[in-house]
């Protein structure tokens, strides 16, 4: 027992059961409770913002899809509302209609996904294999209606590839009914079992003051009564001829995560239904040119996870100038370090599947340097660090 | 506040068959708009190589053997596509079409994966300008 | 050469791993169907200790190699030996003789103990975590485990696992100490450390705690161990609580009802952290208990 007494570094990653994703992340323990904490990302850097530079612009709408394999159709939607705004057109309303549809399916399986991972940290396995028994079956929906389970690649720039027919609807209908109900009652288990709330009310408690010192985005803000949705505050695709209710909740622990997300879940099969009802008649694809007028936007959409953002420039060629990716995931891990410290070792999983973190959408490059000096990357000098890396003496 | 709040599922479950789908053993069919295998139709292609500029994995390579008759050989990667259907979006013939039940596509032999469709002669004349990359094998 | 026997084939040695291989996967498959799941085949275990014995065991450098190799076998040779005195198959103990229930349950915390041991003879972090919590588990739920078996014993007016078991033959004990029965089952989930209490291998936090830096054999050995101490516990806590154990049939259907009840409580519920288990043991095991032991020897007082 004499080393409960000294302190000592518990590393987690970069392969650790506990992330399905590489990243690194000490604690300092003291005993059990957690003393200090550090994160290290970039271990699933693939270069695809540079990698855009040399792909057309429909090429790369497939590349960046891949960026997360969650939440793909959500950055290809951001890429293309982005490229569009570039050219000047926009998509025709049923097209976006349609977007609005497949992003809110993806929303559905990844907050469900998101249910059965956070309960595994906890180590409540029946919650874990139950929720992804049902999100089996939105899976099978999302496979019928764009004919993938993971990369839908519905979008085009311009407009979508396929229309929802009214098999498909009743296809999206039925399964909307079998996960209302099966949701409710998830909701009614993380709010009422005793061993499960013991994990999660009252852990890592994030104020909304706190939220906002740290750029938390998306449920993880909301859970913490920061209102900031990207649906709301600046709609796009369908969303402004089909608003979203704000969902809410202010203890900002990992209980009003949980409460946060499910009813986020409600508000999606609502919205689906709702867009269903109403369909826009019309066209699926707008013409756009293969050379995009020059010029830089951003573009914003809220992802399962929180706001995405992209920066695109155009220099009036077929490929891009410059795109740039924040993810929500880069907004959201400033609160892992911070809410880790002074909490129990055994909470700092939950903690961090708290935010529901895709270490894939982290996609930088770290430069880990020791000491306090601050340090400047020039273009040259990142440019001869590349050269003399490859020749194998960085 | 309660115990065991999935008691009525996991009782339920003892009396219910699993949810696993026996997947070798048991196939369900593919959904009617799944993007398997692709499929070429050489009368309608005119060669205009759009399908190569736009598919974002490299997958296609399109010979035009003889530009006057529009003899086009296209030669199809199977382990580079990426099954995103962007080249039939592209194809303004419609020579180009996925299929929904051919994809279990897996294979050992690397060789099998570099598909080249067209006519046999034209196929054969293409292989003499063209030749194909060497594969490594496993 | 009875003794040879009942040490290598029945019903210690062979029958024994058997029979825990036989258990486990009977937990594994009830747990996955209650999960909606298919489970594992019925050979599975068996293929996982085949593999794991047949791997390459790799001793970490800066630890005491004699400890590594002998806290396996001193683990499993514990738990072999404890089912010596236990009513295996309904069939009397190999070994009896007054007082043996002590024997019995200390030869089982022996596997503990060597986790425990085992997890402390490393210098990686996850296996020290690992090994504080499954030593500070130990001392919360074993006080508890033993008084809530003690009960019966007491009511039997034996200290003998085989004394106990006849006597439980003609009461039904599940219903005359209840509590003692839960906070056995509990304990139960807490000495083969099965969720809720399976804080001291918490993958998602710890990796395999204390059994992190093992591999091959070793790993095989205490394995091998928490299958027969799933075995043997089972059995005590069937012969005490459920009626004894008189013939196999009994022992079979007694026993897997028991397991049935410990798979159903091991999926409905979260993983618990090592302070609150000691909280639940302290605050809420211990005391229940305590009182029902107080009732028990006050009904004693006044009969006798």
């Amino acid at each position: 027992m004499s080393e409960k007494s000294e302190k000592f570094i518990v590393p987690i990653g970069p392969q650790h059961p506990a992330l399905k994703e590489p990243g690194h992340f000490e604690f300092t323990v003291d005993g059990e409770v957690v003393t200090g904490a550090s994160v290290r990302l970039g271990y699933a850097h693939r270069g695809i913002e540079k990698a855009t530079e040399s792909r057309n612009w429909t090429q790369n709408m497939y590349l960046l899809e891949r960026i997360c394999g969650i939440c793909s159709h959500i950055h290809a939607l951001a890429y293309c509302l982005g490229v569009e705004k570039l050219a000047g057109v926009s998509a025709p309303p049923r097209a976006q209609a349609i977007r609005s549809v497949v992003a809110e399916l993806e929303r559905i399986h990844s907050h469900l996904m998101w249910l059965g991972v956070a309960a595994h940290e906890a180590g409540f396995e029946t919650l874990f294999m139950y929720s992804w028994r049902d999100r089996e079956t939105l899976m099978d929906v999302l496979e019928a209606l764009t004919g993938n389970r993971v990369n839908y690649s519905a979008n085009l720039i311009g407009g979508v590839k396929f229309d929802i027919n009214a098999d498909q609807r009743d296809t999206i209908l039925r399964a909307l009914e079998f996960l209302e109900e099966r949701t409710a009652h998830y909701m009614d288990i993380v709010t009422t079992d005793v061993v499960f709330l013991r994990r999660t009310r009252g852990i890592g408690t994030t104020s909304a003051a706190q939220a906002e010192l740290l750029g938390l985005v998306g449920p993880t803000a909301r859970a913490s009564g920061v209102a900031r949705d990207v649906r709301i505050d600046a709609p796009y695709a369908a969303y402004a001829d089909f608003p979203v209710t704000l969902i809410l909740h202010n203890v900002g622990d990992l209980e009003s995560r949980f409460i946060v997300r499910i009813n986020e879940l409600l508000e999606s099969y609502r919205l689906i239904r709702q867009i269903l009802d109403h369909m826009p008649e019309g066209e699926l694809t707008a013409r756009v040119p293969r050379r995009i007028k020059e010029g830089e936007t951003i573009s914003r959409v809220e992802a399962p996870r929180g706001e995405l953002f992209y920066f695109i420039k155009s220099n009036g060629s077929d490929t891009p100038e410059r795109i740039k990716v924040r993810t929500p995931t880069m907004c959201n891990m400033a609160s892992v370090p911070v809410l880790g410290i002074g909490q129990q070792l055994a909470d700092i999983p939950m903690i961090l599947a708290g935010i529901d973190p895709c270490f894939s959408c982290n996609d930088r490059a770290a430069v880990i340097h020791q000491g306090d000096d601050g340090d400047t990357w020039t273009w040259e000098r990142l440019r001869q660090y590349g050269i003399d890396y490859y020749r194998g003496q960085p | 506040m309660r115990m065991g709040a999935m008691l009525t599922d996991v009782i339920r479950a003892l009396f219910q068959r699993p949810a696993t789908r026996q997947y070798p053993f048991v196939r369900t069919d593919a959904p009617e708009r799944l993007r398997g295998r692709l499929h070429w139709d050489g009368e309608k292609c005119t060669g205009c190589s759009l399908c190569v500029k736009d598919c974002p994995a490299q997958a296609l390579e399109v010979f035009m053997v003889d530009k006057a008759t529009k003899r086009v050989v296209l030669r199809y990667h199977l382990d580079r596509c990426t099954y995103c259907a962007q080249c039939v979006v592209s194809c303004r013939q419609s020579a180009l079409t996925m299929s929904h039940d051919e994809w279990e596509l897996a294979d050992t032999d690397k060789v099998l994966f570099t598909i080249t469709c067209g006519d046999d002669a034209d196929v054969q004349r293409m292989e003499e300008l063209a030749p194909k990359d060497a594969v490594e094998q496993p | 050469m009875r003794e040879l026997f009942a040490i290598l084939f029945f019903p210690g040695g062979l029958f024994l791993l058997a029979g825990g291989m036989m258990y486990e996967w009977a937990d594994h498959k009830l747990i996955a169907r209650l999960q909606n799941r298919v489970g594992p085949r019925w050979f599975q275990p068996l293929a996982d200790t085949v593999k794991l014995l047949a791997k390459e065991e790799v001793i970490p450098s800066g630890i005491s190699t004699f400890l590594f190799i002998a806290l396996p076998i001193a683990a499993l040779a514990g738990a072999l030996t404890s089912a010596l005195y236990v009513p295996l198959g309904g069939l009397a103990p190999t070994y009896s003789f007054h007082g043996d229930l002590i024997v019995a349950l200390y030869m089982l915390s022996l596997l503990t103990l060597c986790t425990g041991l085992a997890g402390s003879n490393t210098t990686d972090s996850f296996s020290l975590v690992g090994a504080t919590r499954t030593l500070t588990q130990l001392f919360s739920y074993e006080a508890p485990f033993l008084v809530a078996l003690l009960g019966p014993a007491l009511a039997a007016g034996s200290w003998q696992i085989s004394e106990v078991n006849t006597y439980a033959q003609s009461h039904w004990l599940l219903f005359l100490q209840p509590i003692g029965f839960i906070v056995a089952l509990i304990g139960l989930l807490g000495k083969l450390e099965m969720p809720p209490f399976d804080s001291p291998e918490a993958e998602t936090e710890i990796v395999a705690g204390a059994m992190t830096e093992y591999s091959g054999r070793g790993l095989a050995l205490f394995h091998l161990g928490r299958k027969v101490e799933l075995m043997v516990g089972l059995t005590l806590v069937a012969s005490f609580y459920l009626g004894g154990l008189g013939n196999p049939i009994e022992f079979v259907v007694k026993t897997l009802a028991l397991l049935l009840g410990l798979s159903v409580l091991q999926s409905l519920m979260a993983r618990l952290r090592i302070d609150q288990i000691v909280g639940l043991w302290w605050r809420y095991g211990a005391l229940l208990v305590l009182a029902q032991w107080l009732v028990l020897m006050l009904i004693g007082g006044f009969t006798s």
